[in-house]
């Protein structure tokens, strides 16, 4: 039974969150994958469990935004408005909530103003509770999204990072939101963001006094993450304090670095006399059941590093940073360096870089800054761009303190004031030409893509490409389980693996035998809906090994030749060389005659100009992409 | 007896002509080019003699073919169809050595090979003709006549080698300048490909139907028609599919057609298998093209049809005996249908897939079903010699019921390796003109949007190529 539901306009669901007796819980399903299992958790996996958690009654269910939208695309191979869409149908009443990076929207880097609004727009037609942050607590680096994100009558949820450490005074926070309050009027959610779990209960539970008692109206969604497996007393004591909202996840699937499990919110709240409104505990087992089978198949995701990690509090990384910190540390081989880094040299940088909060990207700028540090045995020796920006102000002012001069100066030089005066200060990133970019894009598509397939563009264009073009070629695979999408060594013979396609039908494939002959061409049989099927793959070329002497593609093939330089465009015998050295020719005109398998083929002339060097000789064989001859084009 | 036949061909045919030779209880001699070493026809013959590195040239060659069938002690040859099939002078030199050619006498290859001749012996027989050139003169001056020619009879003429047949030496021409630039390089294929640079004019019957006729003729001069064959179905005047009988519903049309081809096989003399083909236009008028004295491509749906075995009977009859059937024995039952499985690339202007393995082939079975190839799982296809893998020839009792058929087992195969025509096919079969039955000569041009199928695009298909590629590399690359 959802006492908020999706059709409520922002002022009814601030009305009932206001007048309601109890608290409200948001499942945070995208930040514990995001923290415990390096962004994984599979589409599937949030349809499998889409309908008890919508029966659950949660005031949001956090699903997109933050780095899942780069890692939809990226490495889940789904379609971030599309899951979206999907999980609609199968949730009507629960409201979708996201996580927004403010100018960075949902990447590492300031955005044009314009990508901002058409990105914002384009993801309010799903999402209805914007979470939007700032590392740097700054608000204008908010406000786009916070415009449109009203102007689209979503809820807006501006969030406060929160940090330990003498200048993080609720004095300061309480300013804080008086500013946010100023920019978006009263119609809004507070959120303590508390991406690193810091602070003891009692610290959470002052700040949310303190933001009551000068904003008594207002609505506090709490965040939080179980690093030191103290957020459910922080929880409790936000709640205690006047928080409306809080955070926790599906507990078969809670881990060490995200939310702690909604049931154990619920027990320790009731012994408090306070009571979840419209949550139906049962759904919330039965999200647990239902999604417990499907952990083991994530198993390479979850954190290298087992047990919690209370020193949190020292380095105070942030959960959904957590991981892949780790893995950075078991692949960049400083393992044995990590308690250095976490312990001593983080906390130092942090502190000399003007305590802004470890949450991204300053939460990447703060761990690359102190690991180039250890490894390289020399402080701001090598500093990242990312580093310089922050330093030039470009992602914003330092909310307390300009780092010291020192450091300026090792980074920049001695000129570094000049420098500074010159290039500091936050940047006017120029709009884009959004029909620039548009045709761009339909040409590495080879077709129109629609406005959703460009907002997806602007954010990672690149991997955006890559990702369509994945679909172009693999289909809709989302409907795969983890078991199949994930499978490490292979399936066995024999197995037989059944799914759903995305237009509901379902198929069945069975794992035949692999062959690879003496080429090392690899055939892999299969019985796809009790169909044989093979498919084949090449041997692949060692990096650094020379390719087959001249295996251009059909494509290069036509490229090389509007420059004039002929290729063979199938593999065939020479059988007449109709130009001559010297010779003029137009386009159009014959030069060579090829024949293949009895069918002559003349190569015609793209170009104006004159015959250069011939490279074939009648009646002898060329490959596809070998040298014809030469033409010198005339402009 | 047991006789020694030299199989003078490659690919399917010759595997079509060893079966038969075996199945008689004579034993087979296959030749070969260096390139076929690895071809089934080397290994199913009872003896197989290398020509030498070829391509093609040693297939061509005729001493040599006559001197491998002295060597190996065979006393006949079939020449299947290509090569060296329809070359007068091979057939003549056959004779001359003393050895049986399955098929008919020199005089008569040469008689109808020579398109020109055959079109005068026809019209002295009264047989009607497609209007036509003789032999067109060298240089200047034959450009020249086949100006006229267009100009008098008006565009599309095609331009036809002398010495051609199959379907090859055969150019469209649909304005004078076409004609201008092509007629050279006609006749310089013309030349390399038939040795022989005649070419001719004929004039293209728009919208026509491609309908011929099998017959067969004894010693004696006894001739059986075998019924009526379909292959409007072409590309650049390549048969793609081929069926029997005609679907043209005017019985009394295809009757006259019939006997008009056992006229014609009489006032050529002609001796053992052969077909007449014919243009059929929309009224039903049916004009002569030319004889092919050769058993055909697509003889398969005839035998089919008919349940009388082609080349059995040519080599019964290159062998001295006389026609065992009359034309009453000779009954039609249903309708059969042949696709050339190709390796090649239909999207890609049917570029041929030569120099691939086939690393994985299965093939349909079942009712109604007949093979004819010479493909095998490890194949290596020779990109020297034409693409055919396979001719695929179902058999039903209606139409419907074989088209059916042909639909299943096209999708029963699976060959790994070259792309191959089975796609296009699926496509084309599903056209609504070919199921009706309602095809002639511009089938291709008219249906271009055939040539935008998928292949096999279906969700499940994508879907599986990915779990094919995970279980490849043992992890999805696409996810870690």
């Amino acid at each position: 039974m959802n006492i908020i539901r999706q059709d409520m306009s922002v002022a009814e669901v601030l009305k009932t969150l206001r007048g309601a007796d109890g608290y409200f819980i948001t499942n945070t399903a995208r930040d514990l994958s995001q923290s415990d299992f390096k962004n994984r958790i599979l589409f599937h996996t949030d349809m499998l469990a889409a309908k008890p958690r919508e029966k659950a009654g949660y005031f949001s269910l956090e699903i997109t935004g933050g780095a899942s939208v780069h890692v939809d695309i990226l490495r889940k191979q789904v379609d971030p408005f599309l899951k979206l869409e999907l999980l609609r149908e199968k949730m009507p009443n629960t409201l979708f909530q996201t996580l927004c990076r403010g100018v960075n929207l949902f990447g590492y880097r300031p955005y044009p103003q314009n990508v901002i609004r058409m990105t914002v727009r384009e993801f309010a037609k799903y999402v209805d509770v914007w979470r939007v942050f700032d590392f740097m607590n700054h608000i204008p680096n908010m406000q786009a999204v916070f415009e449109e994100v009203q102007a689209a009558g979503r809820i807006l949820e501006p969030s406060i990072c929160f940090s330990t450490g003498p200048e993080h005074t609720d004095e300061y926070y309480v300013k804080k939101v008086g500013e946010i309050l100023d920019v978006t009027g009263d119609e809004i959610i507070l959120c303590i963001k508390n991406h690193g779990g810091l602070g003891t209960p009692k610290r959470i539970g002052e700040l949310v006094a303190a933001i009551k008692e000068k904003y008594p109206d207002l609505v506090i969604h709490y965040h939080g993450h179980n690093t030191d497996s103290n957020d459910i007393g922080r929880i409790t004591s936000a709640v205690l304090n006047g928080a409306t909202i809080v955070d926790a996840g599906d507990h078969s699937f809670t881990g060490y670095y995200g939310p702690p499990p909604i049931l154990t919110v619920i027990h320790t709240l009731r012994d408090h006399g306070i009571e979840p409104v419209g949550v139906d505990e049962k759904a919330v087992i039965e999200t647990a059941d239902v999604l417990r089978p499907e952990r083991d198949h994530y198993d390479y995701f979850e954190s290298q590093f087992k047990g919690f990690a209370p020193t949190v509090q020292i380095h105070k990384l942030p959960g959904g940073a957590m991981g892949s910190s780790f893995e950075q540390a078991v692949k960049g081989d400083f393992l044995d360096k990590i308690s250095t880094i976490l312990h001593d040299e983080l906390p130092k940088v942090q502190i000399e870089l003007g305590n802004f909060w470890s949450v991204t990207p300053g939460s990447q700028i703060l761990w690359t800054t102190a690991v180039s540090h250890i490894l390289e045995g020399e402080r701001y020796a090598n500093p990242s761009g990312d580093l310089k920006n922050v330093l030039l102000g470009r992602y914003g002012e330092f909310p307390f303190n300009r780092p010291a001069d020192w450091i300026y100066e090792k980074v920049f030089g001695s000129d570094w004031k000049k420098i500074l005066e010159e290039e500091g200060g936050v940047e006017d990133i120029e709009d884009i030409d959004v029909e620039k970019e548009r045709a761009d894009l339909t040409k590495r598509l080879g077709h129109a893509p629609t406005e959703q397939q460009l907002v997806t563009y602007f954010q990672h264009p690149n991997d955006a490409v890559e990702f369509f073009k994945f679909e172009e070629k693999f289909g809709q695979t989302y409907v795969l389980p983890p078991s199949i999408f994930l499978r490490r060594g292979g399936y066995k013979v024999g197995e037989t693996l059944e799914f759903t396609d995305c237009n509901g039908k379902e198929h069945v494939i069975e794992i035949g035998p692999t062959q690879t002959n003496e080429k090392g061409e690899t055939s892999v049989y299969m019985t796809v809906d009790h169909h044989q099927r093979v498919y084949l793959f090449e041997p692949e070329i060692p990096e650094g090994a020379v390719a087959g002497a001249s295996q251009l593609s059909k494509e290069e093939v036509a490229e090389f030749a509007i420059v004039g330089d002929m290729r063979a465009p199938f593999a065939g015998n020479v059988c007449d060389i109709v130009v001559e050295e010297g010779q003029e020719v137009a386009v159009g005109d014959r030069l060579v005659i090829l024949e293949a398998m009895k069918m002559q083929t003349p190569v015609n002339s793209e170009v104006v100009g004159k015959v250069g060097k011939i490279f074939v000789e009648l009646g002898k064989a060329v490959n596809l992409g070998d040298k014809l001859l030469k033409i010198k084009v005339v402009e | 007896m047991k006789t020694k036949i030299l199989v003078a061909n490659r690919g399917e045919i010759a595997l079509r002509i060893i079966r038969a030779v075996q199945e008689l209880g004579h034993s087979a001699v296959a030749i070969f080019e260096t390139p076929d070493n690895n071809a089934m026809h080397v290994r199913v013959a009872d003896e197989a003699i290398c020509l030498g590195d070829g391509p093609r040239s040693d297939y061509l060659n005729i001493d040599k073919v006559i001197k491998a069938a002295k060597k190996s002690g065979a006393t006949a040859i079939h020449p299947g169809y290509g090569f060296l099939a329809e070359n007068y002078h091979f057939a003549f030199a056959c004779e001359e050595a003393g050895i049986t050619f399955i098929g008919p006498p020199s005089g008569v290859i040469k008689r109808l090979g020579d398109k020109v001749v055959a079109r005068k012996i026809m019209s002295d027989a009264g047989i009607p003709m497609v209007p036509g050139t003789e032999n067109l003169l060298a240089g200047d001056e034959g450009e020249a006549q086949a100006i006229a020619f267009g100009n008098e009879y008006g565009y599309p003429i095609m331009l036809k080698a002398t010495g051609g047949g199959g379907g090859r030496g055969i150019r469209e021409i649909g304005n004078e300048g076409q004609l201008r630039e092509e007629i050279s390089i006609a006749r310089a294929e013309a030349l390399s490909a038939f040795n022989d640079d005649n070419i001719y004019i004929e004039k293209v019957v728009i919208n026509a139907k491609h309908v011929e006729v099998q017959i067969i003729a004894d010693k004696d001069g006894n001739v059986v028609h075998l019924g009526t064959r379909d292959c409007s179905i072409q590309r650049r005047k390549q048969k793609l599919v081929e069926i029997a009988p005609s679907m043209i519903k005017a019985q009394g049309v295809l009757d006259k057609i019939c006997e008009t081809a056992v006229t014609v096989a009489k006032a050529s003399e002609y001796r053992n298998a052969g077909t007449v083909e014919f243009l059929v236009d929309k009224d039903l008028n049916f004009f002569f093209m030319e004889v092919n004295t050769r058993v055909q491509v697509e003889h398969t749906v005839t035998e089919m049809i008919t349940g009388i075995d082609i080349v059995r009977t040519q080599i019964k009859l290159a062998l001295g005996r006389n026609l065992s059937f009359t034309q009453e024995d000779v009954k039609l039952r249903g309708h059969a249908i042949e696709m050339r499985i190709n390796a090649e690339d239909p999207q890609n202007n049917f570029m041929p897939e030569g120099g691939k393995t086939v690393s994985f082939y299965r093939s349909p079975g079942g009712y109604g079903v007949r093979l004819d190839g010479f493909v095998y799982q490890g194949y290596t296809i020779p990109q020297v010699y034409d693409s055919l893998l396979v001719k695929l020839t179902v058999q039903g009792y209606s139409w419907n019921e074989t088209v059916d058929r042909l639909r299943r087992c096209l999708k029963n195969f699976v060959i790994a390796g070259p792309k191959t025509t089975i796609p296009f096919y699926l496509r084309l079969i599903d056209e609504p003109d070919f199921q009706s039955g309602e095809f002639d000569t511009s089938f291709m041009e008219t249906h271009s949007h055939l040539m935008e199928y998928t292949e096999d695009k279906s969700e499940v298909s994508k879907l599986a190529r990915l779990i094919a590629e995970i279980h490849y590399r043992q992890m999805n690359l696409y996810a870690v």
